[in-house]
């Protein structure tokens, strides 16, 4: 196997061969790079594990100032041996001479019985003909020199003494090539590149992650034979409530809970048969007085339910699953779980056989496939549908069970008046919410925040 | 939907022979969502419907027909009395119409008592009441009161001591200075009398639908309670009482009767109705094979009465059970007495071909390109604010749609145009690297007879280099792949992009869209470094829907 390298790694492969432990000074001065490359190269090469670089520590001595005094007029004691070799001296003479070293040199000498001392003079007895830390002083001299190549017992005399030697201790580098260096191949290509390096990151280009999920919802419910039909999302208040079968004085009509356009109402908002038959429904099942006016208020659809509604009164099928899809608006507060508009999709099967627990299949079949398997239903109440049930599924990740589509039959009140004869099983909910659980989102207004930063790195399948 | 507090141990002495276990499995069946757990607390929501839900009795009463503890309809036991009158004046025929009562005697009443009464009052009021508007009741302290009452009306200047107070007030002050004063005296109207209700003695009672009496306070030493409620129709009235009554009965009160007279007013009967639903309707609806003793037994689990003849079953509903209008409201009783989750999902087979809209289709497809373009999908609300649409980018705001009593200063008014979000978008993004290149498809709105909803496609590009030749190859590309339609640009001047760098888009002689380079000082006003260049047209249903 041969390898591709850089012209900088090749340099100092080459010269580890031929010099196998090198500093990365030494290692510049044969491979004439300069030391940035020499740096990166050997993090290169120890990166493939090429190349091993062994740390040390060394001790550097270089001599002080009483040191470099003693290397050019001797140690003190020599220099008190060296008056005396033309014969004794008075001992205020030598002290004269000697200085500050006189009494150091003295105690050293009559220690070592160098000198003899009488009444008033101080003779030589035996000279000894080389002192300890002479070599050392000779060896160190006025450069630096490493501690390792001087003899430990003969500095020893020196180290004691004050300013005489400086011990700096110097870290060192030292690069040698691994086993696996010594025996690869280098290949002679010229322009390779570390593939293995990391590279920048590129952004890629797609369709919104929420749209993603829609997208894939849509298609389940085509696959299970529901068509897709669309609606404005601007509504009057009779396709959104009224046909609804929701009392003109419910509180969900109200101001707080609902959009109403400001100033905004429809001319034309049914056939006059619908309009009086819905009328009807209303003042005999609530008891109160029903409100053309009421009705005519212009809304943003408060579900997509008043879309299929408004097919059904208008085709009134024997036999058909339809859906709709799209966004729809409540007057919340925005926060991490709510948001003032946001995406639904709601369905209607129609046909005699129609039944609850046909619904509760459909429903059971759309969760399996976006992967959803632990699910029940639960009663509930909607003003429109009877019976009615929510589907509660359960969640992994959070560990609880979390309520998702509603579901119900169409009132009679809400079929007959818009001559609608057969069953009509309706379904829906919001998909914000399951697209928050595939994208394990904990706040949902990230969905509209279009965060580059979150667009970018949101993984697609999950 | 309604929120109240129970407790299981309460709740336990109350149900009979039954585990907390079972009752908070249970409750859920009921229709009663679990929204949240403290030892013996529990906090429920429950459907403005059951307006019986509203206290723990009622509560029990469910309960105790689910587990099979106590089946059957809950009879109303009355006790016919001629100490108790109110005759009704003619006077309030305009104002508030219609008044019932009921007296209960001999319970116990303690602080957790109360506390039940009091939240039921509060969700009858603001659920079945529609904010005391259609009824509203009024529970007193019997023993301190001297019947014969009278219902009728009287003036603004009526002064008496109101619950709460202890001192003489007049109606005027009470509307102006009290908390029910101020929410509810609107219901009243501009009229100068007020309803009244005044005992032998004409010491007042209760101001409905306003306040009670301070006289009449029920505490925990009261033994005999006396309810009315006050409304704009007799049934309104009655059905708020039957809830009151039932409950009362279940709190283990002796119910007796009040004599109503007077204009269009009459005594309560609280009585039963029967209906009629086929087995058929039932077991089509259901999707089962119920056999009449089944639906029986199941209805009963739902506390009704039931009998089965021929095909039918001949069902018995108390008068609490008003949710109940007609006979799909009794499969949802036999549902839920069957129980919900002894019904087993079933798919049958579709025999339907499922399509998606064309028009999804054709935005799809559009997707798919502009991201060959190198462009990201962003998604914006459609219901934004005017400083997005309008003042950020110099756009005229003239002809704005906006909404009513918006909660959220973000969301106010209707977009008519998709671009400035995304410039909104860039400038949330001036940290990520560039080149930013983004595009929305969606609805935009105008006022039309009464309201036009179209769909607009725009894009945009901001990096060191962006400029206009490569926004006009852009949607020249994006238009030709996804429509196979070619456009040309015409110089034009508009608020939002730079002089000489902003065309009209033109498909056959037809305007269709906008495009340029966005004026710097937009760009400037949203902090932006770079230049940005961007396009918006508007996809005619010609496009889309072939």
């Amino acid at each position: 196997m041969s390898q591709v390298f850089h012209e900088i790694e090749k340099k100092i492969i080459a010269s580890l061969r031929d010099n196998p432990k090198q500093s990365p000074e030494s290692l510049e001065k044969s491979t004439q790079l300069s030391p940035d490359q020499i740096r990166r190269g050997i993090e290169w090469l120890k990166l493939k594990n090429l190349a091993i670089v062994t740390e040390s520590k060394s001790s550097i001595l270089s001599l002080g100032k009483n040191g470099v005094e003693s290397f050019t007029k001797g140690l003190p004691e020599r220099r008190l041996l060296d008056l005396l070799k033309t014969g004794p001296k008075k001992l205020s003479d030598l002290q004269k001479e000697l200085g500050f070293v006189f009494g150091p040199s003295m105690g050293l000498a009559r220690k070592n019985n160098w000198i003899e001392v009488s009444l008033d003079e101080i003779s030589i007895k035996n000279s000894p003909s080389e002192l300890l830390g002479e070599k050392t002083l000779k060896l160190i001299g006025n450069e630096k020199l490493s501690k390792d190549k001087i003899d430990s017992i003969d500095l020893s005399g020196l180290l004691k003494r004050p300013d005489f030697i400086i011990e700096d201790i110097i870290k060192t580098k030292e690069i040698s090539l691994s086993d696996l260096a010594k025996s690869i191949k280098i290949s002679d290509s010229v322009g390779g590149i570390d593939v293995e390096a990391n590279v920048p990151e590129i952004f890629v280009a797609r369709t919104h992650p929420l749209k993603d999920t829609i997208d894939e919802i849509r298609e389940i419910f085509v696959t299970l034979g529901f068509s897709e039909i669309l609606g404005n999302m601007t509504q009057s208040s009779f396709w959104n409530f009224d046909a609804l079968f929701t009392p003109q004085d419910h509180p969900a009509r109200e101001l707080q809970d609902t959009f109403y356009l400001d100033g905004i109402n429809a001319k034309k908002i049914g056939t006059p048969e619908q309009i009086r038959k819905v009328s009807e429904s209303h003042k005999k099942n609530w008891r109160y007085q029903w409100d053309i006016n009421e009705a005519r208020k212009m809304v943003l659809r408060t579900h997509t339910t008043c879309v299929t509604i408004k097919h059904l009164a208008e085709n009134k099928p024997d036999e058909a699953r339809i859906f709709s899809l799209g966004r729809v608006f409540r007057n919340e507060k925005v926060s991490y779980k709510h948001l003032v508009e946001f995406n639904q999709i709601e369905g209607v099967v129609v046909g005699k056989d129609a039944s609850l627990r046909n619904l509760m299949g459909i429903q059971r079949e759309f969760y399996k496939r976006i992967g959803i398997t632990k699910v029940k239903f639960w009663p509930t109440f909607f003003p429109y549908t009877e019976p009615s049930l929510q589907t509660m599924v359960y969640n992994e990740k959070l560990g609880k069970w979390i309520e998702l589509f509603g579901m119900g039959i169409f009132r009679p009140e809400v079929t007959k008046p818009l001559g609608i004869t057969q069953p009509v099983l309706a379904w829906g909910g919001g998909i914000e919410r399951i697209a928050m659980l595939k994208y394990d989102l904990g706040d949902v207004r990230e969905f509209y925040n279009n965060n580059l930063g979150w667009l970018r790195s949101a993984t697609k399948c999950q | 939907m309604p929120v109240i507090e129970l407790s299981y141990s309460r709740l336990q002495k109350l149900i009979g022979k039954v585990t907390k276990k079972q009752i908070s499995d249970s409750l859920p069946f009921l229709g009663l969502d679990i929204e949240s757990e403290d030892k013996d607390l529990v906090r429920i929501e429950y459907s403005p419907n059951r307006p019986d839900y509203s206290t723990d009795y009622g509560i029990a009463l469910g309960m105790q027909g689910l587990l099979g503890i106590k089946t059957g309809i809950v009879k109303l036991n009355v006790k016919k009395s001629n100490s108790y009158q109110i005759s009704v004046n003619s006077s309030v025929t305009k104002i508030r119409p219609f008044v019932t009562g009921i007296i209960a005697k001999n319970g116990k009443i303690d602080d957790k008592t109360i506390k039940q009464l009091m939240t039921m009052q509060e969700d009858l009021h603001f659920g079945i009441g529609r904010k005391r508007k259609k009824s509203s009741i009024g529970i007193h302290d019997l023993d301190k009161i001297s019947f014969p009452l009278v219902y009728t009306t009287t003036t603004r200047n009526h002064t008496f001591i109101p619950l709460n107070s202890e001192k003489d007030t007049t109606i005027s002050e009470i509307l102006v200075n009290t908390d029910v004063g101020k929410d509810y005296g609107s219901i009243l109207g501009q009229s100068s009398q007020v309803p009244i209700i005044l005992d032998e003695n004409q010491n007042t009672v209760s101001f409905p639908p306003i306040i009670n009496a301070a006289v009449t306070t029920v505490t925990t030493k009261t033994k005999n309670l006396f309810v009315e409620v006050t409304g704009i129709t007799k049934e309104d009235a009655e059905d708020m009482l039957a809830v009151v009554a039932t409950i009362l009965q279940s709190a283990g009160f002796i119910l007796e009767s009040v004599k109503i007279t007077g204009t269009k007013n009459s005594s309560p009967k609280l009585e039963q109705r029967k209906m009629t639903v086929s087995t058929s309707l039932i077991n089509q609806t259901l999707g089962l094979n119920l056999n009449s003793s089944k639906i029986v037994s199941s209805l009963k689990k739902s506390r009704l009465d039931a009998i089965s003849k021929g095909t039918n079953i001949i069902c018995t509903i108390p008068a609490y059970r008003f949710d109940i209008f007609g006979p799909l409201d009794l499969v949802e009783e036999v549902a839920l007495g069957y129980g919900i989750q002894n019904l087993e999902p079933i798919l049958s087979p579709s025999q339907t071909i499922g399509k998606i809209n064309p028009v999804s289709i054709k935005l799809k497809s559009l997707d798919h390109t502009m991201i060959g373009l190198g462009f990201l999908e962003a998604l914006n609300s459609s219901l934004t604010s005017k400083r997005v649409l309008y003042d950020m980018t110099n756009r005229d705001s003239t002809k704005i749609i906006s909404v009513l009593d918006s909660k959220s200063r973000e969301h106010t008014i209707l977009r008519d145009s998709i671009l400035p979000g995304l410039l909104e978008n860039l400038s949330k993004n001036i940290h990520e690297s560039y080149p930013q290149k983004m595009f929305e498809t969606g609805t935009v709105f105008a006022t039309e007879n009464p309201i036009s909803e179209k769909i607009n496609f725009s894009g945009i590009s901001a990096h060191k280099d962006a400029n206009f030749t490569e926004i006009k190859s852009i949607i020249q590309s994006a238009l030709n792949i996804g429509f196979g339609i070619k456009v040309e640009t015409k110089t034009a001047t508009n608020s939002t992009f730079e002089d000489g760098h902003c065309a009209t888009i033109i498909l056959n002689n037809i305007p269709i869209g906008i495009i340029g380079k966005i004026n710097s000082k937009i760009i400037e006003n949203y902090k932006i470094r770079v230049p940005v260049v961007g396009f918006e047209i508007s996809l005619s249903d010609s496009l889309l829907k072939n």
